[in-house]
């Protein structure tokens, strides 16, 4: 990738209502199962609260970000911080926007918008291979109830199909 | 939400082309694609439109302006789907393969 992309969009259809793809994103059990194994504190995602992430060994913290805009089952808002690496914790915080339309057919269309990325290079280019597999993870899990990948102190090994 | 619509979209070298000039730099206008590429704008409309409907590209307002984002997940998607189930077994074979040749070992 040439340039830094200071806005990156994420975007997956999920066959469950938006209440579920909310759950998806706020439970710390499901969380678990497609964001790299973090463990995420039980949270109120109430505006100006803190989402707390650590390791899967819970020794790291790897997010500590503070919620913006809270409307559930539709949209969230909250900042970015990686602390998970010590150069990109170093950059300046970003932003991740959780998005979640109501589709025909019983569909929601999730979409992930980071931005705010221009004080923050490395952390652009580390986060985008990453929301990848987390929304094809969520995907995944809302729809089969199963896991796409399982994870191991934060490493992923592809489920054999 | 289709990999037919996906396929399809792919299919097609503006298409694609569009698609690389998106991964280069994001949020860009119709105007800044139209610029770029010998066709009309109507033509440019026209394949974004077909690579929208795949969700390939998702557009977004920023004030009064329309910008176009390069959405990677289908492709992952189909990478998951399609690549890994038959190419990983052979990747694998022939990532054991050079191992063995760079360390000398006999194959």
């Amino acid at each position: 990738m040439t340039d830094v992309r200071t806005t990156q969009v994420y975007q997956v259809f999920i066959k469950a209502p938006p209440e579920r793809v909310w759950e998806a994103i706020t439970n710390p059990a499901m969380v678990a199962q497609y964001f790299f194994g973090a463990q995420m504190e039980q949270a109120t995602f109430t505006v100006g609260s803190s989402v707390r992430s650590w390791s899967p060994d819970r020794k790291t913290l790897w997010t500590d970000n503070t919620v913006l805009e809270s409307h559930p089952p539709r949209r969230l808002v909250h900042t970015w911080r990686s602390l998970y690496d010590k150069d990109l914790a170093a950059e300046a915080e970003s932003r991740v926007t959780w998005e979640i339309e109501p589709q025909e057919g019983g569909y929601s269309k999730l979409t992930v918008v980071h931005d705010r990325l221009e004080g923050a290079p490395k952390t652009a280019k580390n986060v985008s291979g990453g929301w990848m597999l987390i929304l094809s993870g969520l995907k995944t899990l809302v729809e089969t109830g199963e896991p796409l990948t399982k994870f191991s102190q934060g490493v992923a090994t592809q489920r054999q199909r | 939400m289709d990999d037919d619509r996906v396929f399809k979209a792919l299919a097609d070298r503006t298409r694609r082309h569009l698609l690389d000039r998106l991964f280069e730099r994001e949020g860009r206008t119709l105007t800044e694609l139209e610029s770029e590429l010998e066709m009309t704008r109507f033509g440019v409309m026209k394949h974004l439109r077909v690579l929208e409907e795949a969700g390939l590209v998702v557009a977004r307002r920023a004030g009064r302006k329309k910008l176009h984002f390069l959405n990677p997940v289908p492709i992952r998607l189909i990478h998951d789907r399609w690549i890994d189930k038959y190419a990983e077994r052979r990747v694998s074979a022939l990532a054991e393969l050079k191992r063995k040749l760079e360390k000398g070992e006999r194959a």
